[in-house]
């Protein structure tokens, strides 16, 4: 009786909003955070894309956050509508597995052009970058060339950062560091302390402070440059290099076990990690692409200066730790 | 109490819409304990520090924006000047503009690289410490945005001072301080307990400010922590159980705002002043006046200025950008009718009662949104649904239009509730006498006298709707979105000129609302009498 009521109220609903749900095609629903749906994001091209081909409906659904796509699912089990999580990154990969919700992906993958050999069963890697702090000629004359260096400066040189609680660039600062100084990880971040203008929710407010020039410096990307070069025609925007080396963030994608449209879910994944689809990628999500694309990555990335090392910290030492090495983190700027 | 005219209908009304509200705390809270599987991990959180640090910028905010709203409104409501409307309007705007773009205008003045450290620097080369940042940032963001809601609030009730008495003060030679402690004070006092609750559980459960301005970590306020026990630990069970620790803090604040007898307040149509304070006295309205300005006007003026300034015509353009309109205004106006008919059986229902438990019981529903963490309300809707087996897509709208009503609803009584009592104080025993049935009382005498409330309450509600982000962020996707969630998403695509002109937008939008509604609903219901 319930079940045919809310039935009948859902059928009601959905013929009020005209959606394409009354059509024979099938729908493909996927989560993501909300920058990737966005108009200006990757998410319209790549569903003009893909339809073209499948015969299928795209369905973006954005949430505030990657974390919160992946607590969005968590929360919806076996029930969700969801065929595909889009935009986790590999930082919190591994707790995204051990929920059991993912299955596996089946692609070849060995076409991917990454800083590290892609050997994942569940998640397809689609785009990435290294994280770094962000700073501006017209302000500062040169930028420091490590954290130590960073602390060093004198206390009125700013910067903002992320809640590793809340926002991957945040968690992957946090990882940077670990991977960088390990044990001497609270030492730098007590360093750090005066120098942190303040810790925002999520990346865009703290870039907004970094535009605005409330803080001098911001944890962001190594490729944020580019949408300045290219958008705005502005070059004094610039990525610092460490000498220490730079942690990458991988976004990655998977499937849904609970999905019923697994091959379609896998379709559209291989057409993500595409020439085609990865096309889009840099001018819409300012991130690498995970393929070659030769001549079509426009100059403004390709000459980016990009960091001598990348460093690592493997999955399960991340899934074990995070949350140790959060509260020290917080015990340490508080 | 005996000269209240019985209204049964009323008052049952009131008390079913109240068990309904309750009810839907419960399940939201019972859908959420639902979908706990896991044992909870033990929550490592100092409440009793959380509570300590956050009470007392709450307590600080309350106080601060009480003093500052009593001052600007006193200032308003002397002074007549050319644009007075449009900066009564600006102050109304504040309380509705979602946080962040307060926030980021407040930044621009008082931050580290904003006019007022830019003026310093280029007159006199000095540079100062911004108090944007840290527990001063946050209480000057809570200030800004409260006081200003305070003031305009206060403001109405200042406006309703009949000028009869009025006119007996002015005959008796009033100073301007027994002016204000005979006329204005007890026209201001009914609204003051109902009107601080409202700030201090505001201040309380304050989220993205706290997160933005507060420097970090050493500032959180509980609803910080449960966000976190969300997103973060994913402990759901003590996500409820930091949730309940504050609805019961904030019971007992809102217990306390609800048994204050509100003290009957004057009613009468906004006339403009004849009655002049002396020259020193306008001075210091006129120092009041520029004061909050500079501290509230101004970070507003900014976003428009750097909305106007930057991608506009891009924002314009966009046929997203319309759309979003377009939804936002349906949401809105759906919500804000939805607070109306709320705000009325509460008011009405708690005017009709005699009784004092009755009086508490009936002032508690409209608190409901204020005191149910907003992650937890949202997080809960979110599971309800599911269990309904309501695809989210289409059931979106409605949870939106339900819960922005909600969020509404205690500004709405604020400001329906006190001229309400004022009437039944005044003219109970002449209803009573002329056995008026409820429906007549409400179209021949309250309605006509609500007029200009019930203006401002409508211009509340869809402003609050039109720049809510909380619950729209669980539910919007890509074909329902508003134009906040178009804003953070371009702020989050880089496009943070795009961000600043769909602020300024949001900004022009609210403030045409608060200018027009009230007027706009004034006018229609004198209609009947010309």
């Amino acid at each position: 009786m319930v079940k045919s009521s809310s039935l009948a109220l859902a059928v009601l609903l959905a013929g009020l909003s005209g959606s394409a749900i009354a059509q024979d095609k099938p729908v493909l629903t996927i989560y993501t955070y909300d920058g990737f749906a966005s108009e200006w994001g990757p998410g319209v091209p790549l569903k003009e894309g893909f339809e073209a081909t499948c015969g299928c409906t795209v369905n973006w659904v954005a949430a505030d956050s990657s974390i919160g796509t992946l607590r969005k699912v968590q929360l919806e089990g076996e029930s969700t509508e969801a065929d595909i999580v889009l935009g986790l990154d590999t930082a919190i990969a591994g707790e995204a597995r051990d929920t059991g919700l993912f299955a596996d992906h089946g692609l070849e993958l060995d076409h991917l052009d990454l800083p590290t050999a892609w050997t994942d069963a569940q998640f397809v890697p689609f785009d990435y970058s290294h994280f770094a702090f962000m700073w501006d000629t017209d302000r500062m004359d040169a930028p420091p060339a490590s954290f130590e260096e960073l602390i060093a400066l004198p206390e009125d040189v700013k910067i903002a950062i992320q809640d590793p609680r809340s926002a991957t660039p945040g968690l992957g600062l946090l990882l940077w560091v670990k991977a960088a100084y390990g044990d001497r990880a609270p030492e730098i971040w007590a360093g750090l302390k005066p120098h942190i203008l303040t810790i925002t929710r999520e990346w865009s407010e703290s870039y907004a402070l970094f535009l605005d020039g409330e803080a001098d410096m911001v944890l962001s990307y190594t490729t944020s440059p580019a949408y300045h070069i290219l958008d705005e025609g502005d070059h004094t925007i610039k990525a610092a290099l460490f000498e220490e080396g730079h942690f990458a963030q991988i976004e990655v994608a998977g499937i849904l076990k609970s999905s019923p449209h697994q091959d379609l879910a896998r379709d559209f994944l291989a057409y993500l990690t595409s020439v085609e689809g990865q096309k889009v990628i840099p001018t819409t999500n300012w991130m690498f692409p995970v393929v070659d694309l030769g001549g079509d990555l426009d100059p403004a990335f390709a000459d980016l200066p990009q960091p001598d090392k990348t460093l690592r910290l493997n999955e399960a030492e991340i899934t074990a730790n995070s949350s140790a090495w959060i509260e020290e983190m917080l015990a340490a700027v508080q | 109490m005996l000269t209240l005219p019985r209204r049964p209908i009323r008052i049952a009304s009131a008390a079913i819409l109240t068990l309904v509200i309750a009810a839907l705390i419960a399940a939201v809270l019972w859908a959420i304990l639902a979908a706990a599987t896991d044992a909870a991990s033990g929550s490592r959180i100092d409440i009793a520090h959380l509570l300590r640090m956050t009470a007392l910028q709450a307590g600080l905010t309350t106080v601060l924006s009480l003093a500052v709203g009593i001052a600007v409104a006193w200032a308003l409501n002397r002074l007549r000047f050319a644009g007075r409307d449009l900066v009564v309007g600006l102050f109304a705007a504040a309380i509705v503009t979602p946080g962040m773009v307060v926030a980021f205008g407040l930044l621009s003045i008082w931050g580290r690289n904003g006019w007022i450290n830019q003026v310093a620097n280029a007159l006199f080369g000095i540079q100062f410490e911004s108090p944007a940042y840290g527990l001063s940032g946050i209480l000057l963001a809570h200030v800004v945005l409260d006081g200003a809601f305070a003031a305009r609030i206060l403001l109405a009730r200042l406006d309703a001072i009949p000028q009869s008495r009025l006119k007996v003060g002015q005959s008796l030679a009033l100073g301007a301080v027994q002016r204000f402690t005979l006329i204005d004070w007890p026209a201001l006092r009914g609204s003051l307990p109902g009107l601080g609750a409202i700030i201090f559980l505001l201040a309380f459960t304050s989220f993205p400010i706290v997160l933005l301005l507060g420097g970090g970590p050493a500032n959180q306020t509980l609803e910080v922590a449960i966000y976190t026990a969300v997103r973060l630990d994913f402990d759901l069970v003590g996500a409820v159980r930091l949730a309940l620790t504050q609805i019961g803090v904030c019971s007992v604040v809102i217990l306390l705002a609800s048994v204050f007898t509100p003290v009957p307040s004057a009613l009468s149509r906004s006339t403009p002043p004849r009655w002049r304070d002396r020259r020193a006295v306008r001075a210091l309205q006129w120092l009041v006046l520029v004061l909050a300005g500079v501290g509230f006007a101004l970070p507003l003026v900014s976003v428009l200025y750097d909305g106007l300034a930057g991608g506009l015509l891009r924002v314009l353009g966009q046929a997203g950008f319309w759309r979003a309109t377009a939804t936002s205004v349906v949401i809105g106006t759906a919500s804000a009718l939805l607070t109306l008919v709320l705000a009325l059986l509460l008011a009405l229902g708690r005017s009709a009662t005699g009784h004092p438990l009755g009086r508490t019981l009936l002032g508690i529903p409209a608190f409901a949104y204020l005191a149910v963490p907003a992650v937890v309300l949202s997080l809960g809707f979110f599971l309800l649904v599911r269990t309904l087996g309501v695809p989210i897509g289409t059931a979106a709208p409605v949870v939106v239009v339900i819960a922005n009503s909600l969020l509404s609803l205690p500004f709405a009584v604020a400001t329906l509730g006190p001229p309400l009592e004022a009437i039944m104080a005044t003219r109970g025993k002449l209803i009573r006498s002329l056995g008026l049935s409820g429906w007549q009382q409400f179209i021949a005498i309250e309605y006509p006298l609500l007029g200009r409330d019930i203006g401002l309450m409508l211009a509340l509600a869809f402003c609050f709707s039109l720049g809510d982000l909380g619950v729209i962020a669980l539910f919007g996707t890509q074909d329902f979105q508003t134009l906040p969630l178009m804003m953070y998403r371009a702020l989050g695509s880089y496009r943070s000129n795009d961000a600043a002109a769909i602020a300024a937008l949001l900004l022009i939008f609210t403030i045409a609302a608060f200018v027009g509604l009230p007027r706009l609903v004034e006018r229609i219901a004198h209609a009947p009498r010309r």
